[in-house]
């Protein structure tokens, strides 16, 4: 396989040699404008150099403007090369040059094109205008061909279009593919990413062993049919909501209910509900006809927002710092556009004016914040069954009332005392109730007091508020430009309007509203959305987006590294009404996805970062997923889905630095839920799931990174939590296996990576547990402490595959 | 020219592979962070990497002293006599219809001078309040700033601002931009370390030190000056630390053979990581462990110094004081950047005990870390900052439920802050505040002119150092800032 780079390079060496060898005979042939000076002005100065942005002054759209210059005057002197500044400009040094900034430079061929239009006297018809170029994410979305005459390789099948777009592009590139990943890998690989759980030793021995044709696409199924899916897809969401459990900033008070939109997202998501559908519950569910409770809840996504609210602060200034958040998380979450820099001024990278920015505003400045009651049919039952608990011993206090009962009291007195004592009030009304007894009576001031006491222990009642919209109706606001994005400073009136740049806004009634803006991502013309969304789809099922910047699909993001199949899949997103399930089938059921990781699964390959999709990627899982991995293998996981966060143990040195934290650590099985359950406080967030670069939810996150750190070694191996974890298992596997080492290593390694060791990574681990259990020996002379020592080598050894690499790794 | 056309050519295909080698990688701080990972095992050479270091770098190390909650700097650091003249006087409307309070009633307000008493120090003369005997001896090595400056008249949004550079949650602070810039010098130690000796706690909480929409690495990691100072730095309960070698040495031995299988390069991380991790274990106690300090050093900080009020946290000065000792020890060990919170300045109500209970908590050992510092040749290249958020109100406090004045607002048009060190010209004072102490009358510093300055100390052009996030370029200070040439001395304003 021959290197890419040096095959270009000794093509381009003989393009030039020809072209130095032709020269002369070039020359004899004038430039022509806009066949050969065009398409490089239009290519490669024109994105920074038109009218609208006029980088350094200098548009280059027509001659005119061109003959005007910029800031440093002008750049071409026709026919005068040596007094041209442009070529003084993109002529390189070292390989680098002032322009095009901040991209490669222009090749000797355009940099002599240019030169020798110069010398010739620079001509430009004056009715030639040039257009910048459309920024490819723009570009009207159809659907391409699917190449045809790409056959398998390798053991790589075509087996939809995906693999026939890849293996094209591997074949230009010159590179191969990987063989498809073993069995066990794939079903590791499937679990994780589908439910984000790892697989059972009897889940992949039984995929292992089923020899049926649609075994994979069995699993498939059975996974996206589980409601881990929900919860594994739903927290890349909240990642997009910057989701949270308290307010943020000084404070930082709890957002007790928060938890109702995070469960309205893995419950929509488990239910398949189409993309479209989903966004504009989430953007505008209030304003659907007679919306439903769930379509409230949605609308919970921008109401996420961090809050300001110290005292004493500008709380005007904090309500306008939370509408921008919200344009900008829209603008990135749906249309892969980064308005955050209109706020101040004009875009310097992506065409949306300041303007433009307030027009998006004014969809969100009249959206009143307001709770809608959401208590959940578990609540209730949760509620009766304390209740029940609760009612034996008050009614026993309640039966000692009636010998203090004033004689002859009337039906209407009795049913009063009834009220009372049935009511919701949060105290007992003496003053009422206290006319109906013989409150002189010895023994009653005793009664009265435990009545009181018992009275308080009455559990409350759910009442659950969700966090929602809704449309303000009385004293709307107008919305004004910020100049310079002081929201004191008013310029312009402005009203609710889409950036020129995209499809217009359908407009349903008088003005236009949130619900119009949502509808409007989904208008067949509007390209970006179903790029941007197919592309998140994507980014979650091999590590990385076919576009690497999965919120700025702008000027300064990545270019896409497939874009026919980038395009080819935004459209099969819309054919497929807007399923995410059906995408994710799609998506791994290809040969692309079943390929193996490993980096030198193709031998002295080039493309050492997978541009090209030779391979799978190989990546650490995310925070959470850590804790459930350590969860599932030890048995101590709690499935229950949604509901209430969870608060695991932590030091007080940690949640001291907050103001007046209070961190009551949550009992029983609770203990034990996934790690997206934990609950969110912005200013102590959970160490474990920081450390592993879990978003801190102050603005939208599209990307995580996934650092190596020896933090995240130390809290692998100390972590009280984990530390159960590796406690649990270790002694589970003595008790199974009855003391035999090699039996529990086996089993040990099938539960928490799926597979069996190697005999080298056996010997390793026998090896270990004779040393350690030697150490423990040393430790307790005490002989009755045998079977503890055994007990405690074998949880080091649990310790020690808990802390591979490879557990913690998605291959 | 086909020769010269030829090998352009050919040095412009070479520059762009290169180019696109280390573009597509994963991410590039994933390689920047490799980097700094290889410099500290002495396998890469060149110590910064070259595109981030823009001058000759003075301060290696920064050790900032943060007073939160807002000290007073008309009580400290900026006297005001013509303040003290108008005691009991309103002020000029001119300059109240402007301006925003957190808490005073503009109406009944009253100027409230200071009952300090201030007098000149040192070679340099430099008028410091009797608060403050024992900064007072070491002045000629100090630049006080009188002229600092802001728009946040609120806790958190100022710390954020003092921080971080932007008054809203979620940007780097000073100490992950640092790190992320130049790398960490630490074989053993988190090179980003925070000590905080807690009054009412941090109103940022964890945000304090957080790395922002930078990745998490350059985080501040909180440490505790008893105990054991890390989370999880501890083997869980009966895992010897002989039990916890072997088991490292299993993982390495198993992390190993995958890599042999996968060839993943991660997995060469991980391994280093937990070598680190191990070694950290074992170096991070002794850290804490001053018992080898001499008693002389213990007594100049006051480490065993008895908490003169009562009803407060046990131990508050002795724990500043030693947070103040761990500072020194840290940056000893390599640790770049140092911050120790102490809370709560915020004296809306009895100003009077309050900065003397405060000044009483960090003068003594701040200036024993001063002077401990340049005794031991550190100061040279360790830059000590102290500030809060803001400063306080000449106005007296009127608050709607307050009996009586006693104490002053937030005030962040004009308060004081002092540099040491790490090539900053010690023995000045930098600008002025008009008469009463409202704004600032000469050399205003912005925030964000601290930040560039800072940074311009450690050999960064603040405009340069930059990190793209949302689209945008973003950088400690924003679309501002300019360095104050002023405070470096002759050798760091090259």
């Amino acid at each position: 396989m021959k290197n890419r780079y040096q095959r270009t390079i000794v093509a381009t060496l003989l393009l030039v040699g020809l072209l130095a060898s032709n020269d002369l005979a070039v020359c004899a042939e004038p430039v022509d404008f806009q066949r050969d000076v065009a398409p490089i002005l239009q290519e490669r100065c024109l994105s920074c150099h038109n009218e609208r942005d006029r980088r350094g002054g200098l548009s280059l759209q027509s001659a005119k403007m061109m003959k005007t210059g910029g800031e440093s005057g002008s750049v071409i002197e026709p026919g005068d090369v040596d007094s041209s500044y442009l070529l003084d400009l993109l002529i390189p040094t070292d390989g680098v040059a002032e322009m095009p900034k901040g991209e490669p430079a222009l090749s000797t061929e355009e940099i002599t094109t240019i030169r020798r239009w110069i010398a010739e006297g620079a001509a430009w018809p004056e009715s030639v205008v040039l257009e910048p170029p459309v920024l490819w994410s723009l570009k009207p979305l159809t659907r391409p061909d699917v190449p045809t005459e790409i056959s398998a390789t390798n053991g790589f099948s075509i087996r939809n279009p995906i693999d026939a777009f890849v293996s094209g592009q591997l074949r230009e590139a010159g590179l191969e593919s990987a063989p498809q990943a073993d069995r066990r890998t794939l079903i590791r690989r499937l679990y994780l990413d589908i439910t984000g759980l790892p697989p059972s030793p009897e889940a992949v021995n039984a995929f292992g062993s089923d020899d049926g044709p649609k075994a994979y696409e069995k699993l498939v199924d059975e996974l996206l049919k589980s409601p881990h899916y929900g919860e594994r897809w739903g927290r890349y969401w909240l990642d997009l909501a910057r989701y949270a459990d308290s307010e943020g900033y000084l404070g930082d008070s709890l957002r007790p209910h928060a938890w109702v939109f995070r469960e309205w997202v893995i419950d929509a998501i488990n239910r398949d509900l189409p993309f479209d559908q989903f966004t504009i519950e989430q953007l505008a569910g209030d304003l659907l006809e007679k919306p439903t409770l769930d379509q409230k809840i949605a609308t919970g996504f921008h109401r996420n927002t961090l809050r300001n609210t110290e005292a004493g602060v500008d709380l005007e200034l904090y309500r306008t710092k939370e509408i921008i958040d919200r344009v900008n998380t829209t603008g990135m979450v749906w249309l892969g556009l980064t308005f955050g820099c209109a706020e101040c001024h004009d875009h310097k990278n992506d065409p949306i004016t300041q303007t433009e920015f307030y027009q998006l505003y004014a969809f969100f400045n009249n959206a009143d914040e307001v709770g809608v009651t959401a208590t959940k049919p578990w609540e209730i039952a949760e509620h009766e069954t304390a209740m029940q608990q609760w009612q034996p011993a008050w009614a026993d206090v309640v039966a000692k009332l009636s010998p203090f009962e004033k004689q002859g009291l009337s039906d209407e007195q009795k049913a009063s005392i009834e009220k009372s004592l049935t009511g919701i009030s949060k105290s007992l009304d003496w003053k009422s109730l206290g006319e109906f007894y013989e409150t002189m009576e010895s023994g009653w001031d005793e009664l009265k007091s435990k009545l009181d006491a018992q009275w308080a222990k009455k559990p409350a009642a759910p009442s659950t508020k969700a966090r929602a919209f809704s449309k303000r109706t009385k004293d709307r606001r107008d919305t004004h430009v910020h100049i310079r994005g002081v929201y004191t400073r008013h310029g312009d009136k402005v009203h609710p309007g889409t950036p020129a740049i995209l499809p217009i806004l359908d407009v349903r009634g008088d003005a236009p509203d949130r619900l119009d803006l949502a509808q409007w991502l989904f208008r067949e013309d509007n390209s970006l959305t179903a790029r941007v969304a197919v592309n998140r789809i994507w980014q979650h099922l091999f590590g990385q987006g076919l576009v690497s910047t999965p919120n700025d699909f702008g000027n300064q993001g990545a270019k896409p590294t497939h874009p026919q199949l980038l395009d080819w899949l935004a459209t099969e997103y819309r054919r497929r009404g807007w399923s995410r399930k059906e995408m994710i089938r799609l998506i791994v059921t290809s040969s692309t996805y079943r390929m193996a990781s490993a980096a030198n699964s193709v031998s002295s390959q080039q493309d050492v970062s997978n541009q090209v999709l030779w391979r799978q990627n190989s990546y650490r899982v995310s925070a959470e997923i850590v804790r459930d991995l350590h969860l599932t293998a030890s048995g101590l996981l709690d499935r229950t889905i949604g509901r209430r966060g969870i608060r695991p143990p932590l030091p007080a040195f940690v949640t001291e630095v907050g103001r007046s934290v209070k961190w009551p650590v949550s009992v029983g099985s609770e203990r034990y839920r996934r790690g997206m359950y934990i609950f969110f406080k912005r200013t102590v967030p959970y160490p474990m799931l920081m450390t592993f670069d879990a978003p801190d939810a102050t603005v939208s996150c599209s990307r995580r990174e996934r650092s190596n750190t020896p933090l995240q070694a130390l809290t692998l191996l100390n972590d009280p939590v984990f530390y159960e974890c590796t406690e649990t298992l270790g002694r589970q596997l003595i008790e199974v296996h009855s003391g035999d080492v090699s039996k529990s290593v086996d089993d040990l390694f099938q539960r928490c990576l799926g597979r069996l060791p190697a005999d080298q990574e056996r010997s390793y681990l026998r090896a270990a547990f004779q040393d350690v259990l030697g150490l423990k020996e040393n430790e307790t002379l005490d002989e009755e402490s045998a079977e503890d020592a055994k007990v405690a080598a074998m949880i080091a050894v649990a310790r020690i595959v808990m802390n591979l690499d490879e557990f913690i790794t998605r291959d | 020219m086909s020769n010269e056309c030829l090998s352009q050519a050919s040095l412009n295909l070479a520059e762009q592979t290169r180019r696109q080698f280390f573009a597509t990688g994963a991410s590039g701080l994933g390689t920047l962070a490799l980097a700094s990972l290889l410099n500290e095992e002495g396998a890469l050479a060149g110590g910064v990497p070259p595109q981030l270091s823009h001058f000759a770098p003075k301060a290696k190390r920064c050790i900032y002293l943060f007073m939160e909650g807002g000290p007073s700097q008309m009580d400290l650091f900026d006297q005001k006599p013509k303040l003290n003249e108008l005691d009991g006087q309103p002020m000029p409307e001119s300059i109240l219809n402007e301006i925003k309070f957190a808490f005073i009633q503009k109406e009944s307000a009253r100027l409230m001078g200071s009952p300090r008493t201030f007098r000149r120090y040192g070679e340099c003369g430099m008028e410091l309040s009797d608060l403050l005997p024992h900064l007072s001896t070491c002045v000629d090595d100090i630049a006080l700033v009188r002229s600092m400056h802001c728009e946040q008249f609120n806790h958190l949004p100022g710390q954020l601002m003092m921080l971080s550079g932007s008054a809203l949650q979620g940007w780097p602070t000073l100490g992950s931009w640092l790190n992320y810039g130049l790398g960490s010098e630490s074989q053993n130690l988190p090179s980003y370390v925070v000590l905080a000796t807690l009054g009412r706690g941090l109103p940022g909480g964890a945000s304090s030190w957080s790395s922002g929409f930078l990745p998490s690495q350059y985080s501040g990691t909180l440490f505790r000056n008893q105990g054991s100072p890390v989370l999880n730095l501890e083997n869980p309960p009966g895992m010897s630390r002989d039990v916890q070698a072997r088991s490292l040495q299993a993982i390495n031995e198993l992390n190993s053979l995958r890599l042999d299988k996968v060839g993943n390069p991660e997995i060469t991380s991980r391994i280093k990581a937990y070598e680190l991790a191990f070694r950290m274990q074992q170096t991070a106690p002794e850290l804490l462990d001053i018992s080898g300090e001499s008693k002389a050093t213990l007594e100049e900080y006051g480490v065993d110094r008895k908490d003169k009020s009562t009803g407060v946290t046990a131990g508050f000065s002795g724990s500043y004081a030693r947070n103040c000792l761990l500072a020194r020890r840290m940056i000893e060990r390599g640790v770049r950047f140092v911050t120790l919170f102490l809370s709560t300045w915020d004296h809306h109500s009895n100003l009077d005990s309050g900065l003397k209970r405060y000044t009483q908590i960090a003068d003594q050992p701040v200036t024993a870390l001063l002077k401990d510092l340049k005794q031991r040749g550190l100061l040279d290249d360790t830059l000590v900052v102290w500030g809060g958020e803001f400063g306080r109100t000449p106005l007296g406090e009127n608050r709607v439920n307050f009996k009586t004045v006693t104490g002053r607002d937030h005030h962040p048009y004009s308060f004081s802050m002092w540099l040491a060190g790490g090539g900053v010209q010690g023995g000045q004072v930098i600008g002025e505040t008009d008469e009463i102490g409202w704004g600032v009358a000469k050399d205003p510093v912005h925030v964000h002119d601290m930040h560039a300055t800072i940074l311009k100390l450690f050999g960064l052009n603040h405009k340069k150092l930059t990190y793209r996030f949302q689209g945008r370029d973003f950088r400690i200070t924003d679309v501002a800032g300019n360095v104050v040439n002023k405070l470096l001395s002759a050798g760091a304003a090259t």
